[in-house]
């Protein structure tokens, strides 16, 4: 019977809805469980979200004859038998319990998505804790700290309990780790190599599965008489890595001085002007075909080595950049691992990221509340849009290491570039934004209708488009507020030509732009 | 609200928005749209950060992948081999003996089939596995040593792989014979008699850890088909035979080729392993469906199915671990591989396991349910590893969780006719 799950000694007994409940079940019934597809979770389920301090709470039952604290009501009653105290369980009602997920309430968190959500409340809760809680419980023989006092407990149970030691040095604390590394480690290898030479080996004892402290090596048990023939012994020397062959693809460059040292020669390749291509992308009307020029928008979007002239946006060497350091091969010298330091351009920002605002998000050790209130990705989208309108763009971006457009024209590009949106032709807005003709497969179609199957049992507790819009919305409705909801906020710069996009009729894209 | 306050509000993007903005990404690409793709992706590129917290190291990868995909659409000067743009990385043996445990992926895969396999082969004296895994013989030595503690004695024990592999990560820096030799070492150290083969060593066949071949179709998987019949792998009548196949299948093409039997390679492949007649197949992959072709539903399940791993690394393993970066940057590779590339450079064709086992059945095996000593083992396993690794069964399959969210199953079967 389970009295105090929480404080149960097994770190892996709480955390799968069906593990160690289905030994004691009876038989499953003939009826197939459904199974939950990843990211579609069970769309019936209620998605609850609890406090933090509902999470972090403990033991608020107490019994009031030994003051021992529960988690769960049900816990403390089923305790109160044993002081022959009345107690009340209640009873599961016949009705069908409504199946419920817990998310967290962290914003960052990975469990805080719904399709992420947890089957068990102490399932939540653990994670709240171990994740975002503070590590009170420290081990005392090795400087591990749990959140969770179970998880501490079940640490300490086998902390130093077992060790295996293989004669190159290396401890290991599990069996099978030691068995594995064994089998293909030199010290081996070196040992069978001088058995060939000596049969008399000294055999030391091998910890068997029952040993308990052991820290002795392990070794065979003494070989067989040296008139059995010997196989070739092991190489002596480990094998050296084989010289660069396996080295053969592109890398990223490890240091991030290498990468704003990139965008001057792709800018300066840059003709003055290209028309042509200008011409070709995305803003403008539908007549620009698809055939020969899907090679060209792309080339202006990734910098292929003539036609980078296309550079409406201050942003676009940055992305020309992204491409280029990708798909550069690693000059020979750069084997070097990827350490802490490494900006992968991916992540441009981020060293710069956590040098501009300290360290306030990066340490989870006591949960605090999230700095912003979170932001629909589409305002985001937004912001993305103003921010080359600003001013503050091209500083922004040299400030995280990409060097803007050093052409003269850098402030103006981003002018050029947010205006270019709200070019005359709006009414073609639809398709300037490529959605009108999309013959790039169904995903685009599937998206912009608002399919179930992409957008729909997602439970989303943040809706994308911010339009509290359910689940497979009428199809127009989707495709011209999506539309509104980029178009709107582009209409921020020039305040002129507001006039009609899209029609979307629900949301205003005024509203959406300014929602900040 | 200025540029800091847009950044820290990245910065608490939850896994559904990211999930939709790389969707939107992907769809801006693939309808040409530059401006909504350079804007989706500037968002994404200041959230994304392979040292960040377990969202922003996934989107990273994602990210990356994206933009390897669209950069093929449009081969520059610069990436015209098409080839995979994340460094490939060499490990010695004992790095991958280390690299397997760090978390139970492999190594529950490894647990399960082991006690199966020791189950299966009760009785006999010579036992021949045929391996096919990607991890070079590392769950070998815990059955090794199983067997050498037998009651009844070792069995001669063979092990047959083939020359050919797919190449994808954890890759070594030594040749598929240096690690049949020490684990032949290892054998003998054990007293279990022992013999190491390599098969389909044709002329065609090239070192296992090339790069992926552009356009090639199937590739080796032809010739490997080619050799499995009983005379090629030089099948003896006294043995059990053993089929191992661990994160293996969802390699061999699933769709149907134009070929005489109108099967699919995986189909073909099940077919002749059946046709072995073994005492046991073990069919040990990842649970998740990305048989559907579309992009969007390839990223959708994908980015709710690798978090996984990336939530367990961080549990214990601080931002800057080399091993984790490493880890990680390997599961990138498979990202890679399923969101840039398609037809037969898409290698990674990942099935549920409900779809994997109906393919077995169609064969004609029927599976077993694994015992309540093997469970017990596993348990074990994960009692040590981190807190969040749980394990459930469904029907006869043992799956490996993550906070209750499937990731590996682990499954047995025989011929028909042959289950006892």
């Amino acid at each position: 019977m389970p009295v105090d799950l929480d404080n149960s000694s097994t770190a892996s007994g709480e955390a799968s809805v069906s593990s160690s409940g289905n030994q004691s079940q009876p038989p499953k019934p003939t009826a197939k469980k459904k199974r939950n597809l990843p990211g579609m979770p069970d769309p019936d389920a209620e998605v609850i979200s609890l406090s933090p301090k509902t999470l972090m709470a403990t033991n608020r039952f107490v019994c009031e004859i030994c003051n021992k604290g529960f988690q769960r009501d049900q816990n403390l009653q089923l305790h109160r038998r044993g002081h022959n105290l009345p107690w009340k369980l209640r009873q599961r009602s016949s009705k069908e319990v409504k199946k419920r997920v817990y998310v967290c309430p962290e914003p960052s968190c990975v469990h805080h998505d719904p399709s992420r959500a947890l089957g068990d409340l102490t399932g939540i809760k653990k994670h709240f804790c171990r994740k975002h809680g503070e590590k009170k419980w420290k081990c005392d023989k090795c400087s591990k700290k749990y959140a969770v006092q179970s998880d501490w407990k079940a640490h300490s149970k086998i902390c130093g309990t077992r060790e295996y030691k293989c004669d190159c040095g290396t401890l290991f604390s599990r069996r099978d780790s030691f068995i594995t590394h064994r089998a293909f480690c030199d010290a081996l290898a070196e040992e069978s190599a001088r058995a060939q030479t000596q049969p008399s080996a000294n055999p030391t004892s091998e910890p068997n599965s029952n040993a308990q402290a052991v820290d002795s090596s392990a070794t065979a048990p003494p070989l067989p008489p040296a008139t059995a023939p010997a196989p070739a012994p092991a190489p002596a020397p480990p094998a050296a890595p084989r010289p660069s062959t396996g080295q053969i693809s592109s890398v990223l460059p490890t240091k991030s001085p290498v990468l704003p040292e990139n965008p001057q020669p792709i800018v300066e390749e840059a003709p003055a002007s290209a028309t042509g291509l200008n011409g070709s992308c995305s803003s403008t009307t539908s007549s620009s075909s698809n055939g020969n020029t899907n090679c060209s928008v792309f080339a202006s979007l990734f910098a292929s080595s003539t036609a980078s002239a296309s550079l409406q946006t201050p942003q676009t060497p940055a992305f020309t950049d992204l491409i280029r350091a990708m798909a550069r091969p690693d000059p020979p010298t750069e084997l070097a691992r990827p350490t802490a330091t490494e900006p992968i351009s991916l992540c441009l920002s981020t060293n710069h990221g956590s040098s501009l605002f300290g360290t306030s998000g990066q340490d989870r050790r006591q949960y605090a509340a999230p700095p912003q209130p979170a932001m629909s990705a589409t305002a985001l989208l937004q912001k993305a849009a103003q921010m080359g309108a600003a001013a503050t763009n091209a500083s922004l971006l040299r400030g995280f290491g990409i060097v803007s457009s050093s052409s003269s024209s850098g402030q103006q590009d981003g002018l050029h570039w947010s205006q270019r949106q709200v070019e005359p032709e709006n009414s073609s807005v639809p398709s300037g934004l490529g959605l009108a003709h999309c013959d790039g497969g169904s995903g685009l179609k599937e998206l912009m209708m608002g399919t179930p199957s992409v957008f729909g049992p997602k439970q989303t507790t943040l809706d994308f488009l911010g339009l509290g819009m359910a689940a497979g919305g009428s199809p127009s409705s989707g495709l011209s507020a999506l539309i509104t909801s980029i178009g709107g906020g582009l209409d921020v710069a020039a305040a002129a030509a507001a006039a009609s996009y899209g029609g979307g009729g629900e949301f205003s894209g005024k509203d959406i732009g300014r929602n900040s | 609200m200025n540029s800091q306050e847009i950044l820290l509000c990245l910065r608490s993007l939850d896994g559904g928005c990211l999930e939709k903005l790389l969707l939107h990404c992907a769809s801006a690409l693939e309808s040409n749209d530059v401006t909504l793709a350079q804007q989706v992706m500037w968002v994404l590129n200041n959230v994304a950060s392979s040292v960040g917290d377990p969202n922003q190291r996934l989107t990273s990868w994602f990210l990356r992948a994206l933009i390897s995909r669209a950069s093929r659409v449009c081969p520059t000067a610069m990436n015209i081999d098409g080839s995979s743009t994340i460094q490939r990385r060499l490990m010695s043996v004992t790095e991958l003996a280390g690299y397997v445990d760090l978390i139970p992926w492999h190594r529950f895969g490894f647990c399960a089939s082991n006690s199966a396999i020791l189950k299966a082969i009760q009785g006999f004296p010579r036992v021949h596995i045929l391996d096919f895994s990607i991890t070079h013989c590392m769950q070998w030595p815990t059955l090794i040593d199983a067997l050498s503690k037998r009651p009844e004695g070792p069995p001669t024990l063979r092990i047959t792989v083939p020359s050919s592999r797919p190449p994808v990560p954890p890759l070594l820096n030594v040749s598929t014979e240096e690690v049949g030799l020490r684990l032949g070492n290892f054998a003998k150290s054990r007293d279990v008699p022992f013999e190491f083969h390599v098969f389909d060593k044709s002329p065609s066949s090239t070192a296992p850890d090339e790069i992926l071949c552009k356009g090639t179709p199937s590739f080796h998987f032809d010739s490997l088909l080619g050799h499995l019949n009983p005379s090629m792998l030089n099948l003896r009548d006294d043995e059990a035979l053993v089929i191992n196949c661990q994160h293996w299948l969802h390699y061999l093409y699933d769709e149907k080729k134009g070929s005489p039997q109108g099967a699919s390679l995986r189909d073909i492949f099940i077919n002749r392993i059946k046709a072995l007649n073994p005492r046991i197949i073990v069919v040990v992959d990842e649970d998740s469906d990305l048989s559907a072709s579309s992009l969007t539903s390839r990223i959708t399940t994908c980015f709710n199915y690798l978090w996984i791993p990336f939530d367990a690394l961080e549990t214990f393993l601080p931002k800057d671990s080399s091993q984790r970066i490493e880890y990680e940057s390997d599961i990138g590779h498979k990202i890679e591989n399923i969101i840039s590339y398609e037809g037969f450079q898409r290698i990674e064709r990942l099935e549920s396991c409900i779809k994997l086992s109906q393919r077995w059945k169609n064969a004609g095996c029927t599976s077993i349910p694994f015992s309540e000593e093997t469970v017990k083992e596993v348990r074990t396993l994960l009692d040590e590893h981190a807190g969040g690794w749980g394990m459930k069964r469904e029907g006869d399959m043992l799956v490996l969780t993550w906070k209750g969210h499937n990731s590996v199953f682990a499954t047995t079967w025989v011929p028909n006719g042959l289950e006892d």
